[in-house]
């Protein structure tokens, strides 16, 4: 093939500029019989070009944030995260509602600072990790997203054993069954409309704000819970706000959060939308979080049961809206949102893992063609079933021990992103603000110290030590 | 005798006089087939040094340095020489493509050969083997693996679109390929590298590349390019293409480039334009052939000549009235103005009753009905039947294939 200009080729381009009004006078004047599009002027003549549509405005604008960021919320919402809103709500009533408010600034900045690392490089986190640090802090950064998705998985596998008990089913049937089939939609099936049955099933944890309304919790300790902090002096309270920490600026978070900016094409050019997009999706994650708190607070906290010990005590805080059908509607929502995560996080992981080594990676591709990477896929989904299976595991100790695991591993990652958000030769004008940067290290200086002091007084304890004194 | 970069980083720099320095970084020429060892840096009180290649006297495995005259030879300097690229702050860990088996992958380790006092970039290893050497230090994986890959058989990217301006180094391997593989590779890429790539190509290549991007792809690399090359891949591509382009960019751009398009290129995408996405005229391409009735099969040959070395349709010409009204009387293929007399009127060759669109219907219908009569185009027309372009198989093929194939489908016009 010739991919030398042709000489016309060659002139055209040479007499472009003398040629700015020909155009104009060639400009056909009849009206088109459609709209849309918009109106300019070129060359002096006023045309109407469709396809040029500008961004939507006003009410549209924020409809078309809302909607994607509305569902993200209910169906963001896994087994652990359910179980550590829960249990906040049992045990500590409104009294934690003040954290979740601090988070979520925190979970927002986190969030938009990924999306804008996205946006800058088109580049993975693992990726941009092993460019600038090279392979030894990758595989670090590989180690730690392997062990807290790893923990994840399990509790995803754990949610959906907990959903079949509530359908009266027995899990060590359908936690196989939910494996297989995860493995081959992805693997062999159609994953992306299966994902759609899921997705709608989350839809029925917007019931957990009705439920706050139908329970009428008193407004006033809502209110004062949310501006008053209360901070308790007992491990147990740290251990809960780490986990809640966990559960809502998970690290994978981080991950996904930067790859779909850069699978969704966002440019730096177009880097507007993505802020509002992070923005939104973090307030209203956490305000589904904070209407299952409440909700749980207004029904179990209220009559006296501080602890959650199955999904079943879980389920109930569904009661003023369901009735006696809170376990079923519960374990809907809980069965689609495991299963969306079940499926998402080991595909997410293989592929993050696989991008920053170098391997060939696609469910498309022959098994052969992409050893290690459906090696790691399958590997994970074995290793989250089989760990679920463990007869008589307690169930809610075990999802909200997953979520504080994740709180301790998350300084590290947020570590990795503040210095790359800073390489200005990464990001150019995208670099972080010292605005972003305060909140930013705020943020990474709030979760250290939550975790410092959650291992300090443990082993402190382990020692002999009650660094809080008697309470 | 073959070496590993993550070997060679752990040998130090020794003199004549006994003073010994680790082995930060070497420069190669990088676009070379294999590409020789220009220099050497190593860090000392938190400044870099330079020292070139030249001043190296031996290269001693065993020992595990690198012997050079006089290590106050070197000087101070942060940076390669223009075509130059460090191997380990660039090359290692970075993206790469792997030309023969058309993938990117990851350089997790490079091989060099020692041949006397000379080093010689050999190869890329992009095996998993790789990563648990650097890892484990050199305990395990010090051999070669049988088949790491050929240095000429690498493209390698820096993630900077700009960098082949700024006089870069790089092999251009890539230009041997074929625009759907190319594209096909970008597509594997962060957007940045995918638009360096397009800048290493040659303009017409690259523009026939942009085309068969998928359509979010081709917006975000090109509003990555620096706006002289946009102009010149714009005025390359097929109008059709072009149009569905520019309608994704900001207005203003829109704009900034029709006025500074040839102004031939710049109409044909603006009367593209003025259709409905969804119409027969949002879907048209119109470059295409024709010639006015008068001419004789041998007149039409000569007056087609030139006209035909630049539309990628150019299956069907269409006969109109005369070229200023361009009313629409017939068509005939390709194949009957080759085989026809040179004597006989175009008027008598050409079929009279040709099947039409309108600009104004429903694009999606319109493919059904394409792709039912069996033909490689239909004419579409206004409504007094002047010839305003034609719509092609690839056009009904992009309507209706579903969404997972309509990448692999093939481009029949370009």
């Amino acid at each position: 093939m010739n991919y030398k200009l042709t000489e016309k080729q060659q002139s055209d381009m040479e007499q472009a500029e003398d040629e700015a009004t020909s155009v104009a006078a060639t400009l056909p004047t009849r009206r088109q019989s459609f709209r849309g599009g918009i109106r300019m002027n070129l060359r002096g003549r006023s045309v109407r070009l469709r396809g040029l549509k500008r961004q939507p405005t006003g009410i549209w604008r924020w409809l078309a944030v809302l909607g994607p960021g509305l569902i993200a919320a209910s169906a963001g919402n896994d087994a652990g995260g359910i179980a550590t809103y829960s249990s906040t709500g049992a045990q500590y009533g409104y009294n934690l509602i003040w954290v979740m408010l601090v988070i979520t600034v925190s979970l927002a900045i986190v969030q938009e600072m990924c999306a804008r690392l996205g946006a800058a490089t088109g580049r993975g986190l693992l990726d941009l990790i092993r460019e600038r640090f090279g392979l030894g802090w990758a595989s670090f950064a590989v180690g730690v997203i392997l062990i807290a998705n790893g923990g994840l998985i399990v509790s995803e596998f754990i949610g959906i054993g907990a959903a079949a008990e509530l359908f009266g089913l027995n899990k060590y049937i359908v936690i196989p069954l939910a494996a297989a089939t995860v493995w081959y939609l992805v693997v062999l099936g159609s994953y992306a409309q299966v994902e759609k049955i899921f997705l709608l099933m989350t839809l029925v944890f917007f019931a957990y704000p009705i439920a706050v309304f139908l329970a009428k919790p008193d407004w006033h300790a809502v209110l004062s819970g949310a501006v008053i902090p209360k901070i308790q002096r007992n491990p147990e309270y740290i251990t809960l706000l780490v986990a809640l920490i966990g559960t809502t600026i998970t690290p994978y978070m981080q991950l996904f959060q930067q790859s779909s900016v850069v699978e969704r094409g966002a440019a730096r050019r177009h880097y507007g939308t993505e802020r509002i997009d992070a923005y939104a999706g973090s307030i209203f994650s956490n305000l589904m979080s904070i209407f299952m708190i409440i909700a749980t607070a207004a029904t179990l906290h209220q009559v006296g049961q501080t602890e959650i010990a199955s999904a079943a005590d879980a389920a109930r805080a569904l009661e003023p809206v369901a009735g006696h059908s809170a376990g079923l509607i519960f374990g809907i929502g809980l069965f689609g949102a495991s299963m969306l995560a079940a499926a998402v996080l080991p595909l997410a992981t293989s592929y993050a893992i696989s991008e920053a080594f170098g391997f060939a990676k696609g469910v498309n591709l022959d098994f052969r063609r992409a050893r290690i990477f459906f090696g790691l896929f399958t590997g994970l989904i074995l290793f989250g079933s089989i760990l679920a299976l463990i007869p008589n595991l307690p169930v809610i100790q075990l999802l909200v021990g997953v979520q504080v695991l994740n709180g301790a591993l998350l300084p590290i990652i947020l570590l990795f992103v503040l210095f790359l958000i800073n390489d200005v030769n990464l990001t150019g004008e995208l670099k972080n603000t010292r605005f972003y940067n305060f909140l930013g290290w705020g943020t990474f200086a709030l979760v250290t110290g939550a975790v410092v002091l959650m291992f300090g007084t443990q082993i402190l304890n382990v020692l002999g030590f009650d660094l809080f004194g008697k309470h | 005798m073959l070496i590993s970069l993550s070997e060679l980083l752990r040998f130090k720099i020794a003199d004549a006089r006994g003073q010994k320095v680790p082995l930060r970084d070497l420069a190669s020429i990088i676009s070379d087939d294999y590409p020789p060892i220009t220099g050497l840096f190593w860090r000392q009180k938190k400044t870099r040094f330079f020292l070139s290649w030249e001043a190296v006297t031996a290269v001693d495995v065993t020992a595990r340095q690198i012997v050079v005259r006089a290590l106050n030879e070197g000087s101070s300097s942060s940076s390669c020489a223009q075509g130059e690229a460090f191997l380990k702050d660039e090359v290692l860990d970075a993206l790469i493509i792997d030309l023969p088996n058309r993938r990117t992958t990851r350089a997790n380790d490079l091989w060099l050969e020692v041949n006397d006092k000379n080093l010689v970039l050999r190869g890329v290893d992009t095996s998993g083997q790789a990563i648990f050497r650097r890892l484990l230090r050199g305990k395990v994986g010090t051999k070669p693996p049988p088949e790491f890959t050929d240095w000429k058989q690498i493209e390698f990217l820096r993630g900077d679109p700009h960098a082949a301006q700024d006089g870069a180094g790089y092999r251009r391997g890539i230009t041997t390929l074929q625009p759907a593989e190319i594209a096909a590779l970008s597509e594997a890429l962060p957007y940045l590298h995918a638009a360096e790539l397009l800048v290493l190509l040659p303009d017409p290549l690259a523009a026939d590349v942009l085309e068969a991007m998928s359509d979010e792809r081709e917006l975000q690399v090109f509003e990555e390019l620096a706006e002289e090359q946009r102009i010149r891949l714009l005025s390359l591509m097929a109008p059709d293409a072009a149009a569905d382009l520019v309608a994704g960019l900001h207005p203003e751009e829109t704009r900034r480039c029709l006025e500074q398009l040839p102004a031939r290129q710049s109409e044909r995408i603006i009367e593209l334009l003025r259709y409905p996405e969804d119409s027969v005229g949002g879907a048209m391409t119109n470059d295409v052939v024709f010639a006015p009735v008068s001419l004789t099969i041998g007149e039409a040959r000569e007056y087609l000549r030139e006209r035909m070395k630049e539309p990628d349709f150019i299956h069907f010409i269409y006969v109109v009235a005369d070229e200023s009204s361009r009313v629409l009387r017939g068509v005939l293929s390709l194949r009957e103005l080759l085989v026809s007399g040179a004597e006989v009127p175009l008027e008598q060759v050409m079929k009279k009753q040709v099947m039409t669109l309108e600009p104004l219907a429903s694009a999606a219908a319109a493919a059904y009905q394409l792709l039912g009569s069996h033909l490689a185009a239909l004419p579409v027309i206004a409504k007094d039947r002047r010839l305003l372009g034609a719509m092609t198989i690839d056009a009904a093929v992009a309507l209706t294939a579903p969404n997972s194939w309509r990448s692999q489908a093939p481009r029949v016009f370009s």
